[in-house]
């Protein structure tokens, strides 16, 4: 009799938590994408930059072309890993692979919880809030208060000139990253080939076509990827791995 | 430094309206709901702690366990983040490379926006407008990821069998195909730039390849997360001496 007791209050516990955690996590995080859009919206509308709403839409749309498969595919990739109540907390704060999920390994190693259990879905979600508030801490005191001094310090000609070539020392580590954590040597093959296809045969013969160059390369590569893909079994199995 | 007056097209003073007031308060209330979304989680996991098994000492310590393993990836965000001051203003950098999404991310969304008003980031092309359309559709983009997430979560919680049924080929396959053909694309655009566009580019791609091989070979966790840092600053150096030596073309 009073297990039964025990068990009910229990489980109405934790349904009151998955409650809690599914209003509240949905609620700040629509909060936060208000937010978000709010900063460029003023100034798309109200800084008198005289820019059209067909500039937005063709520039949203070549952006889309490039990560609307990722919208979709990142929240069904995590979603096992993380849980509900995690999942709002990570779309928020970013930086997911790198930082959250190894704060919630540690965690669970920590207090000896096996991902998959209740125990270790609360140890992850306790430990995301505290990745969470040291991430905050830091961003808000060293980039948000001490950010502009920081770079206040700099020489002014060296703040130009790393503005001017601050894309391209971010765009080959992060090439070289995705080819070393995604293991797909094909598709890797594909993505160089198209691109330097695209750039130096196909925009130099149509240049009308130039800002369209990488929304054509992406489609071009997943079109070509999904055709030329390894169908031996064995060897889908090994770069699953 | 600040000399125009917000509100000027063609203006490459990008940080008079990237610092202004409004982005910062609209940036801070962000960090708000972040920092209610943790006190609320963190109240409600107290209350069913026994329920789901796990003491109070053992929430505190897997908070603490978090925390402090969250420290190195953060900081190594943090001096990404100051990089990209200059590029994009401190409230878009907090909200965009700091939360949200990614240095990575945001950077390429900004590249591919900045593109198609026919401007580059950083140089003389890159004005008031571009910077605010670059924003405009980073931030939709960041947007669209949380869309999903707020339509998907329910989904998936119901255990909807079609999202579980979706091919495995397709889900491993055009996701890399994405993503390796929007950098790859990206990076061979620096290419057809000038002679130091091309030495950054490879001076980066060959610091993130030595970070990622030490992190291997010799264990080190924490380079992994670094080595994008390491990247950018070792990147611009390269780019610096480069460009003050006369490798680039006299603008």
């Amino acid at each position: 009799m009073s297990s039964t007791t025990v068990i009910t209050t229990s489980s109405a516990d934790l349904a009151a938590f998955d409650r809690t955690t599914s209003r509240w996590g949905r609620i700040t995080m629509i909060a936060a994408l208000v937010l978000s859009l709010a900063a460029p919206l003023y100034l798309v509308l109200f800084a008198d930059l005289g820019i059209t709403q067909t500039q937005v839409w063709i520039a949203f749309l070549a952006v889309a072309a490039v990560f609307s498969v990722l919208w979709v595919v990142e929240p069904i990739t995590y979603y096992p890993i993380l849980g509900p109540a995690a999942m709002y907390q990570a779309f928020m704060i970013g930086n997911i692979a790198n930082k959250l999920l190894p704060s919630a390994l540690v965690a669970q190693a920590a207090i000896g919880a096996k991902a998959g259990t209740k125990r270790g879905e609360f140890s992850a979600l306790m430990a995301i809030c505290g990745a969470a508030m040291v991430h905050v801490f830091f961003m808000l005191v060293f980039v948000g208060l001490l950010g502009s001094t920081l770079v206040s310090i700099v020489p002014t000609e060296v703040i130009d000139v790393a503005r001017l070539y601050i894309f391209p020392s971010i765009i080959g580590a992060v090439i070289v990253q995705l080819i070393v954590s995604l293991k797909q040597p094909r598709v890797t093959m594909i993505a160089v080939g198209t691109a330097v296809v695209v750039f130096f045969v196909l925009v130099p013969a149509v240049p009308a076509i130039a800002n369209l160059a990488t929304g054509i390369t992406v489609v071009t590569t997943a079109v070509l990827s999904w055709f030329l893909r390894s169908k031996r079994r064995s060897d889908s199995t090994k770069e699953n791995s | 430094m600040i000399t125009s007056l917000p509100g000027d097209p063609g203006s490459t003073e990008i940080l008079a309206i990237a610092n202004l007031p409004v982005l910062w308060i609209f940036a801070v209330g962000v960090f708000a709901a972040i920092i209610l979304q943790t006190i609320i989680y963190v109240r409600a996991a107290r209350i069913a702690a026994p329920a789901a098994g796990i003491s109070p000492t053992e929430l505190k310590t897997s908070f603490r366990a978090g925390a402090v393993a969250a420290i190195g990836p953060s900081l190594a965000v943090v001096l990404v983040s100051v990089a990209l001051l200059s590029l994009f203003g401190t409230p878009a950098v907090l909200v965009r490379v700091g939360l949200v999404g990614s240095a990575a991310t945001e950077t390429a969304s900004a590249s591919i926006a900045a593109t198609t008003m026919g401007a580059a980031l950083g140089d003389a092309s890159y004005t008031q407008s571009v910077f605010a359309v670059a924003f405009m559709a980073m931030s939709l983009s960041g947007a669209m990821w949380m869309i999903a997430t707020l339509v998907l979560t329910p989904l998936l919680k119901r255990g909807d069998s079609r999202l579980r049924s979706v091919n495995p080929a397709l889900m491993a396959i055009i996701p890399a195909a994405a993503l390796l053909g929007a950098f790859a694309s990206l990076g061979i655009g620096e290419f057809g730039k000038t002679p130091v566009h091309i030495l950054t580019v490879l001076a980066s791609a060959a610091v993130m390849g030595a970070c990622l091989l030490v992190a291997r070979r010799f264990d080190q966790g924490w380079l992994r997360e670094w080595g994008l840092g390491f990247s950018i600053v070792i990147g611009l150096i390269v780019a610096y001496s480069a460009h003050t030596t006369g490798l680039a073309p006299v603008a």
